[in-house]
């Protein structure tokens, strides 16, 4: 039986470093990753392990807890509608809206393992014009470096690329290493991967055209929820896009974007 | 949706007809290509074809060579074997399998591949 103090502290800090918010009733979500990092510090029991992290967090407890609550299920071309609207038709709706831009700025805010952004790519050279991914510049973000890491490297398991990706897909952009994937150099050159807490760092305003923001508000309090999207709407650039996860939405932010269709992808354009 | 799985092994058969169970579709069982063959044509509301590759009687690339000169199923046909080379996969889509399936999976890939192949 784990003491409530102790999911408590552990909930807490999460909270305040993360946006994660792990209510009374989600608690016994933590049951395994204390498990996790029972066998990573190498301590006896939950008690154990409480005791270490009240005392003192260094850098690398730190990371590993909250690597180890970011959730970083994610599968290549997540819903697909957002990456064929996104490549069939969001590509000329950029071209349209901002004749005179070279290159779009698109920013995947909460990239995970990476599967978002080289889904984009993917996406652009199989269902739009292969062209337009030169017009492309794609910043990549995540507040794991864990999951960062494994986003440079993009190397993927046979359980990995098989979530989402038509083999088709898998057999043009990627080599096999051993019982692993690797994705295509010109792909991992692509992005710009950076660590980034949608919470706490600074945003840079008017920077993107696109941002894809997707199934990482559904695990903030309405507080943190409205914050993050209240930055992002910043950062976009006037008649930019968000796209936000299947199941979130904009209702009850009082913010001036519009729902906006792709195809038959929905997104939230900036008004003004 | 019926779903047929060719696979020379009784076990796979149970565990992914198990999966199929929990996603609210039915199945099949056909031994190998040629048990397939006949399954196909005794069943016209087949939704999809889960396809092994190494059978006895008649492999998985046989069966979808046979199908590609006599066109007897309307069914997506979808790989599920072992075989993971790329070479193996370009050769199967060619002779007109709609996806691949690698051996091991999870039952999140067999509904992820429904959703794509049968969309």
């Amino acid at each position: 039986m784990i003491r409530s103090e102790i999911y408590k502290f552990f909930s807490d800090y999460v909270y305040k470093n993360s946006g994660i918010c792990y209510k009374e009733n989600d608690y016994y979500r933590l049951d395994g990753r204390f498990n996790t990092l029972i066998k990573r510090f190498e301590v006896k029991d939950v008690e154990e392990l409480y005791q270490l992290y009240v005392q003192k967090i260094t850098p690398e407890m730190h990371q590993f807890l909250i690597d180890l609550c970011t959730n970083n299920e994610t599968y290549f071309m997540r819903d697909l509608k957002p990456f064929k609207g996104f490549a069939k038709e969001g590509m000329s709706y950029l071209k349209e809206t901002f004749p005179s831009a070279i290159s779009f700025n698109i920013w995947s805010a909460a990239c995970s393992t990476g599967q978002e952004p080289y889904s984009l790519i993917m996406a652009t050279e199989a269902f739009g014009d292969s062209e337009d991914v030169f017009k492309m510049r794609i910043d990549a973000s995540d507040l794991s470096s864990e999951a960062l890491a494994k986003a440079k490297k993009g190397l993927y398991s046979g359980l990995e690329v098989q979530r989402g990706l038509p083999a088709n897909l898998l057999i043009k952009y990627f080599s096999q290493v051993d019982d692993n994937w690797q994705i295509e150099a010109k792909f991992t050159s692509k992005i710009q991967f950076k660590a980034f807490n949608l919470l706490t760092d600074r945003y840079t305003p008017q920077q993107y055209h696109i941002v894809f923001c997707r199934n990482v508000l559904i695990y903030q309090d309405m507080d943190n929820k409205k914050a993050i999207l209240e930055n992002i709407y910043n950062s976009l650039k006037v008649g930019g896009l968000l796209f936000m996860g299947a199941g979130e939405s904009l209702i009850g932010l009082d913010l001036p974007m519009e729902k906006f269709e792709l195809g038959k992808a929905i997104c939230y354009r900036k008004k003004s | 949706m019926k779903v047929l799985i060719v696979d020379d092994s009784k076990p796979i058969f149970l565990m992914v007809s198990q999966m199929l169970t929990q996603l609210g579709h039915e199945s099949i069982w056909a031994e190998n290509g040629q048990d397939a063959f006949e399954k196909v044509n005794e069943n016209s509301d087949l939704g999809l074809v889960l396809l092994d590759w190494n059978m006895p009687v008649m492999d998985g690339l046989e069966f979808l060579q046979k199908n590609e000169a006599e066109s007897f199923c309307t069914a997506p046909i979808v790989m599920m074997t072992t075989e993971n080379k790329p070479e193996k996969i370009q050769q199967a889509l060619k002779h007109g399998a709609s996806d691949y399936i690698m051996k091991p999976f999870t039952a999140d890939i067999i509904e992820n591949k429904i959703e794509m192949v049968c969309d």
